[in-house]
Formats: C-alpha cells, sequence, structure tokens
C-alpha cells in the first residue's frame, strides 16, 4: 500500500456511510433516474442514494452519462 | 391464430408503449419487434460509445447491440414498468457495452501478472522517508506514517489487493472483480467496507481526515 491509495481513501471518508448502495442497486434505478432527469425533473432529490453512489462509483456514473446521451439521441422525451 | 393476426397487424407498426413491447417480445418473440429494439439499441449505443470506441464503431455497436438484444429477451419479464421500456432497454445494452470496452481495454493483463503483489514490499511512504534526513521527519509525516499502519492494520488482504489493483495500477472495477473472481457490486462493497473501517478508526482515535489530507 502507499501513500496515494491512503489518499483516496481519506478522500471519501467525509462521503463514507453505513447506508451506501451497491452497483447493482444502483443499476436496478438507473432507467427510472435518467428518466427523471430527462424530463426535466431532480432525481437527486427523489432518489439520493442512487445520487450518492453515481458520486462515488466511476463506472456506474460512466454508464450513466453515456444513457443520457444515448436517450438524448433517440429523443424519447424531447 | 388471434395473436397471430394480432403480430402480423403489429409489424407494420412501431412498438409505442411497454405493453406493447412486452407482449412482441414474449416468446416466441415477433421478429420485427426484435429488429425494430435492435435498430434502436445501435442508434442509441453510438452516440453513447463514440467517444471511446477507436475504430470500427459501427461492427462494435452492431455486435453489442445484439448481445443486448438476447440479454433483454432473457430477462424483460424483471422490467418492471417504471420507466420507458426503451429506457430500460438502452440501460441494459449501455452496460453491456461498457463492460465490453473495458475488458478488452484490459484484456492483456492477466491475474498472474498482478499477482506479484506483495503486502510486506516497501511503500512510498517509508521509501520517501529513509531518504530523508532524521530532521526531516516531521510531526506531519509521523501522523501519516501512523494512519498508513491503521490502514494496513484494518485492511484484509483482499481489500488491499483490491485497492492495489483499483487505485494504483488503474485497472477498471470490471476487470478487476473478473481478476478476482468476483463481480463488480462485491468489489465495490469490499472498498466500501475499507473507506467504512478506515473511517471508523480514525474516528476512535480522534484523527481528523482533513488533517490528514492537508498534511499529505
Amino acid at each position: 500500500m502507499n501513500t496515494a491509495v491512503l489518499k483516496m481513501l481519506i478522500s471519501k471518508i467525509p462521503h463514507t456511510h453505513e447506508d451506501e448502495i451497491g452497483c447493482d442497486d444502483c443499476f436496478d434505478e438507473l432507467h427510472k433516474f435518467a428518466e427523471m432527469e430527462l424530463k426535466g425533473k431532480s432525481p437527486e432529490k427523489a432518489m439520493p442514494l442512487i445520487q450518492e453512489h453515481l458520486d462515488n462509483c466511476g463506472e456506474c456514473r460512466q454508464e450513466y452519462q453515456a444513457l443520457l446521451e444515448g436517450m438524448k439521441e433517440l429523443k424519447e422525451y424531447s | 391464430m388471434l395473436n397471430w393476426f394480432k403480430r402480423r397487424s403489429q409489424s407494420s407498426n412501431s412498438y409505442q408503449t411497454n405493453e406493447e413491447w412486452i407482449s412482441a417480445l414474449k416468446p416466441p418473440p415477433d421478429e420485427e419487434a426484435i429488429h425494430q429494439l435492435r435498430t434502436y439499441l445501435v442508434r442509441g449505443l453510438k452516440a453513447s460509445l463514440y467517444k471511446y470506441v477507436d475504430r470500427d464503431l459501427d461492427d462494435f455497436v452492431e455486435d453489442i447491440a445484439q448481445d443486448s438484444v438476447m440479454k433483454i429477451l432473457d430477462k424483460y419479464d424483471t422490467f418492471r414498468g417504471d420507466s420507458k421500456f426503451t429506457t430500460w432497454a438502452m440501460k441494459v445494452a449501455v452496460r453491456e457495452g461498457y463492460s465490453e470496452l473495458r475488458k478488452k481495454r484490459y484484456n492483456d493483463i492477466s491475474l498472474e501478472q498482478y499477482s506479484r503483489y506483495d503486502p510486506d514490499e516497501k511503500d512510498a511512504v517509508e521509501i520517501e522517508h529513509e531518504q530523508a534526513g532524521p530532521d526531516q521527519l516531521t510531526h506531519e509525516s509521523m501522523l501519516v506514517k501512523k494512519v498508513m499502519r491503521i490502514m494496513e492494520e484494518e485492511l484484509t488482504d483482499k481489500q488491499q489487493k483490491a485497492l492495489q489493483f483499483l487505485m494504483i495500477d488503474q485497472i477498471p472495477m470490471t476487470v478487476v472483480s473478473e481478476m478476482m473472481g468476483s463481480n463488480r457490486n462485491a468489489i465495490y462493497k469490499l472498498v466500501h467496507d475499507a473507506r467504512l473501517k478506515l473511517k471508523n478508526r480514525l474516528e476512535i482515535e480522534g484523527i481528523d481526515p482533513e488533517e490528514i489530507l492537508n498534511q499529505m
């Protein structure tokens, strides 16, 4: 282990708590979260645990952004 | 026979509602629905993935759309109707696409290559301090050393190995989960548990995370 790992872990401590959800729970709700955002609602308020996971998990966040880009191209909500 | 006529008449239309999609994808699935779903996913995936695919985007997207359709047919009954069906389907396809991209990017990395991890190996802070003169070992660096020791005491070998892969080697979690014979959710939870252990121990020791960060 080195200080780089320590620094990254420590920097996430303020956002760390027992009730965080994992990637599976996030994935289960992601389409709903995306739909709210595409409809101009505030999914981060309605589903804060999903938002928190997206803030913490780079891969889920990347997929979420990609989902939004795909859906915008498909113009389902415009 | 009635269903066949219904499906025939629907074939010329696009599928607008969730009910129409679900009905058309029930076994035996309607070929026109599969074709439309595949076409839809290809369009969406191109927009989703073009930034990350260097070449042969069309071929890659076609393959991913095909695999995604198979997955969707396999689990369409888990769709709860809480969004448009197409959004749910696109979510499945995006996950498929990114998982494949991450694996492709790291397919040369084998578990053997990364099993060289040695928990006894000197870490960067130790080397740095060995190189520094005694007068340079300040109170601040002692605190960092202390927290390093805490981290090594608190985290399991598995957690340390996962962190090594993710944070030092910069390997995507999707790939790390395969390397460690696990899944992405379990690796995320493993790292979450590591953060939680460290947080709790720092609280017990009365160490402020901000103070450590300021000294690093």
